[in-house]
């Protein structure tokens, strides 16, 4: 029996967390309780050192020295605040006028608002909300179909998940043990282009089925000049000057810089001559601008200058995440307190949503490591990679199973739990493989973006639920009655979008360069060349669980993963101290070996 | 049980009073950060006590909050299967859970980070980076953090029998007041309103 116990033991405990995960308990104690229980039955058997728990606390003091997860409450809180600001409504309202002339226009409205807000805030709630009580009953009003109209909305909104700064990001950053700043560079661009290819498919749509998504009629323009006329023309001018001065401040001062960077400062100045233009013209009252082209101008500008508040300081290298996010919280106050659209209560509420999910995120974590102590203890990483490494196909077969098993986990689980539980378990198997993990990063966020999709446990749907209308009820400007939106076409309008998000997943296989621009940046130092020493740990308390016992040779694992820690130390003296600390894949290849060699 | 009921009672009071101080830690730890990054930039000055201090505070917020945190129930938990039993059978697994993951595991780690926190003490541990804050504080607040956790499981406890007992009505939806998103969707749906009248007058 203990003999088959200590053969299985590895496998008994992961059905054991399945099991116990199940069963609904919160997550974060489930997973700590099974660690805890596991490692006793662990010393029991002779398997694991008694002193093994002793390390316990030390796993929570590396979650809280942890200076990556202080972004979580940073980008929560100013996702939280913006999100009350009334920058969503201002954004959706204008942008709404001025791309509602084209055929599909709406929609192409909600998508881009939609980029623009994943690009400040992050919250996916919150984008779905402001765009599902704004746009969708304009959209009906004129005849879009539910399908399309929902499915664009939640799509839309789960866009915060993948664009910089999300938060699955940061989490995959932290657990992957690679820098926040990379994370986000990687996934700047693979973001654009999935929000690109859901304005090819409302282009299909609008090529083959046009009565989906008609233009908005004529009355429905309000944004329109006093003679009548559309005033487009004046965009039209702007936009082209605007984009002019960003391609010519681009090829001219920022030849050598990389293109995320390049991206971030050209569309800057684009913005800031095209603002200019738009003062000068009001108070001068020139007249050279239309109606429209002033109002989306004034609009743009304060979710640009947020982006770039927290995006462009971070891609620079000006600042860190952590910094980026608390500068990108106090410019979200800032605003909120200009527009006067903050109250105590409302800050009150803020913190205090804050205060709550960093907190459950945290334990998730604790909890996470928790398990993982005696998950690595027992050389369960060893048989998670057996089994993977095991795969036909190399690396492709890898990343397709893993894709896989990550699409089909995601119609349970939410991307805390797949980040928490998952990654660390198959991100070490994706580095042995020569995967590079920013890439990887990249490549699991667009796949967990689903979990938001999925019919029909997806937030998205859920949140889009909630607001979308659920009873026939009489439009307040044409009278008349118009349909509810039914919680079917809710589901069926996410699937083409789930398609979609496939086909992503497959082109950032394909197209790893998407992702790698993220390199281009650090060309100048070569990390591999650069010796950094580790700072000594402070936890000195634990040290001796950490090494291996004395007089017991290394096994060759534990030494090639030496090896790979020593290859892996970043020139960055952050992240070497973030390794020092306790990135499961760093510092659990050192946990306890078996004491006793596992009787046959 | 009554007795048992007005413990309940004022453990929640106590939780709740706390997680309301511990919130207003998020915008002291925002501020203090943003300044923090501002100084570093404009005046090329860095404090390490200040980057300790975020690090501080952030740890004091999910650990003195993880209390609070579960008196909402805000810990997070797959309920596709949860979600579908009665009120019963949540409730009956809540008591197993409290009593057969939460509190071992908390008692576990209470009971073994106090030695590292009366060992820092002792040696009046400071940080190693220059400048940096002493942290037997630091130290201290995980054994209280898992102690106000279990504090809280009991309670939890006491109000998960009460129900199955048929005493109170059911903890787990308890109204909390509307979430942060219903409160979100009435007021644009107020502005809104408030927009269309103001186009029509």
């Amino acid at each position: 029996m203990s003999a088959w116990l200590i053969a299985n033991i590895a496998p008994l405990m992961f059905i054991t967390l399945v099991i116990t995960l199940l069963i609904g308990f919160p997550v974060a104690f489930s997973l700590a309780a099974v660690g805890i229980f596991w490692a006793i039955v662990g010393i029991e058997l002779n398997l694991l050192q008694p002193t093994l728990l002793q390390a316990l606390p030390d796993r929570v003091w590396g979650v809280m020295s942890n200076d990556t997860l202080l972004c979580v409450p940073f980008f929560t809180f100013m996702g939280l605040i913006l999100e009350r600001s009334g920058m969503a409504e201002d954004l959706l309202d204008t942008i709404g006028q001025l791309f509602g002339p084209l055929r599909g226009g709406l929609a192409y409205a909600v998508i881009f608002v939609g980029a623009l807000l994943a690009a400040t805030t992050g919250v996916v709630a919150a984008s779905v909300i402001s765009m599902g009580l704004i746009s969708l009953p304009i959209m009906l009003r004129y005849g879009y179909d539910r399908r399309l109209a929902s499915g664009v909305i939640a799509a839309s909104g789960t866009l915060a998940q993948i664009i910089p700064p999300s938060l699955v990001l940061i989490i995959m950053a932290d657990q992957l043990g690679k820098s926040v700043g990379d994370m986000y560079a990687g996934a700047f661009i693979p973001g654009i282009v999935l929000a690109g290819l859901y304005g090819l498919y409302v282009a299909g749509v609008t090529i083959f089925k046009p009565q989906w998504a008609p233009a908005l009629p004529l009355e429905a323009r309000s944004l329109r000049e006093p003679n009548g006329t559309s005033g487009i023309t004046s965009v039209g001018v702007l936009v082209a000057l605007a984009a002019a001065v960003s391609v010519a401040y681009a090829k001219f001062y920022l030849k050598d810089s990389p293109l995320d960077e390049t991206i971030v400062i050209s569309t800057c100045v684009g913005t800031a001559f095209a603002f200019v233009a738009a003062v000068v013209n009001k108070t001068m009252k020139l007249g050279l601008l239309s109606r429209i082209a002033e109002r989306a101008t004034f609009v743009m500008i304060p979710p640009l200058a947020l982006i770039f508040l927290v995006l462009g300081t971070i891609f620079l290298g000006v600042a860190t995440p952590t910094e980026g996010g608390a500068m990108g919280a106090t410019g979200a106050l800032i605003m909120a307190l200009a527009r006067r659209r903050i109250t105590w209560k409302l800050l009150r509420q803020a913190m205090d949503t804050t205060a709550k999910l960093s907190t459950f995120v945290v334990f998730i974590l604790i909890g996470a490591r928790v398990f993982s102590l005696t998950f690595y203890g027992v050389n369960g990483h060893v048989w998670v990679e057996h089994l993977l490494t095991s795969l036909p196909g190399g690396q492709l077969g890898f990343l397709i199973v893993v894709n896989i098993l990550i699409f089909v986990l995601a119609f349970f689980l939410d991307f805390f739990e797949l980040s928490f539980i998952i990654i660390p378990l198959i991100g070490p198997v994706a580095d042995k493989l020569g995967i590079d993990l920013i890439w990887f990063g990249v490549l699991l966020g667009v796949n967990m973006q689903t979990s938001f999709m999925h019919p029909p446990f997806g937030f998205a749907l859920f949140y889009l639920r909630s607001v979308a209308p659920a009873k026939q009820y009489l439009d307040k400007l044409t009278n008349k009655l118009t349909d509810p939106v039914t919680t079917g076409q809710i589901y069926r309008g996410a699937i083409p979008f789930v398609l979609i998000q496939i086909v992503m997943i497959g082109l950032v296989i394909t197209f790893p360069q998407m992702v790698m621009v993220y390199k281009a940046g650090d060309t100048a130092v070569d990390p591999s060349k650069i010796q950094i020493q580790l700072p000594p740990s402070e936890s000195g308390t634990s040290a001796p669980d950490f090494s291996t016992p004395p007089g017991q040779p290394q096994t060759q694992q534990q030494q090639e993963q030496q090896q790979q820690k020593e290859e892996k130390q970043d020139s960055d003296a952050a992240q070497s101290l973030e390794d020092a600390f306790g990135t499961p894949k760093d510092k659990e290849p050192a946990a306890p070996a078996p004491a006793a060699p596992p009787p046959k | 049980m009554n007795a048992l009921l007005s413990l309940s009672r004022a453990i929640d009071g106590m939780s709740e009073r706390i997680g309301r101080l511990v919130y207003w830690l998020v915008l002291a730890v925002v501020l203090i950060s943003a300044a923090n990054a501002s100084v570093r930039k404009a005046f090329n000055y860095s404090s390490n006590a200040f980057l300790e201090i975020q690090w501080y505070l952030f740890s004091v917020i999910f650990l003195l909050g993880a209390g609070y945190v579960l008196l909402h129930n805000a810990h997070v938990r797959i309920d596709i299967i949860a979600g579908r039993l009665s009120a019963r059978a949540q409730n009956w697994i809540d008591v197993f859970g409290i009593i057969f993951f939460l509190f071992p595991m908390a008692l576990v780690i209470m009971k073994l980070s106090w030695p590292l926190f009366m060992d820092s003490f002792t040696r009046n541990e400071v940080s190693t980076n220059a400048g940096g804050l002493i942290i037997w504080p630091a130290r201290l607040l995980v054994p209280i953090g898992f102690l106000l956790l279990i504090v809280q499981g009991v309670s939890e406890l006491i109000k998960r029998i009460a129900f199955l007992k048929g005493l109170i009505p059911n903890p787990l939806d308890k109204a909390h007041g509307k979430t942060a998103e219903e409160e979100l969707a009435e007021e644009i749906a107020l502005q809104r309103a408030r927009d269309e009248q103001g186009s029509r007058t």
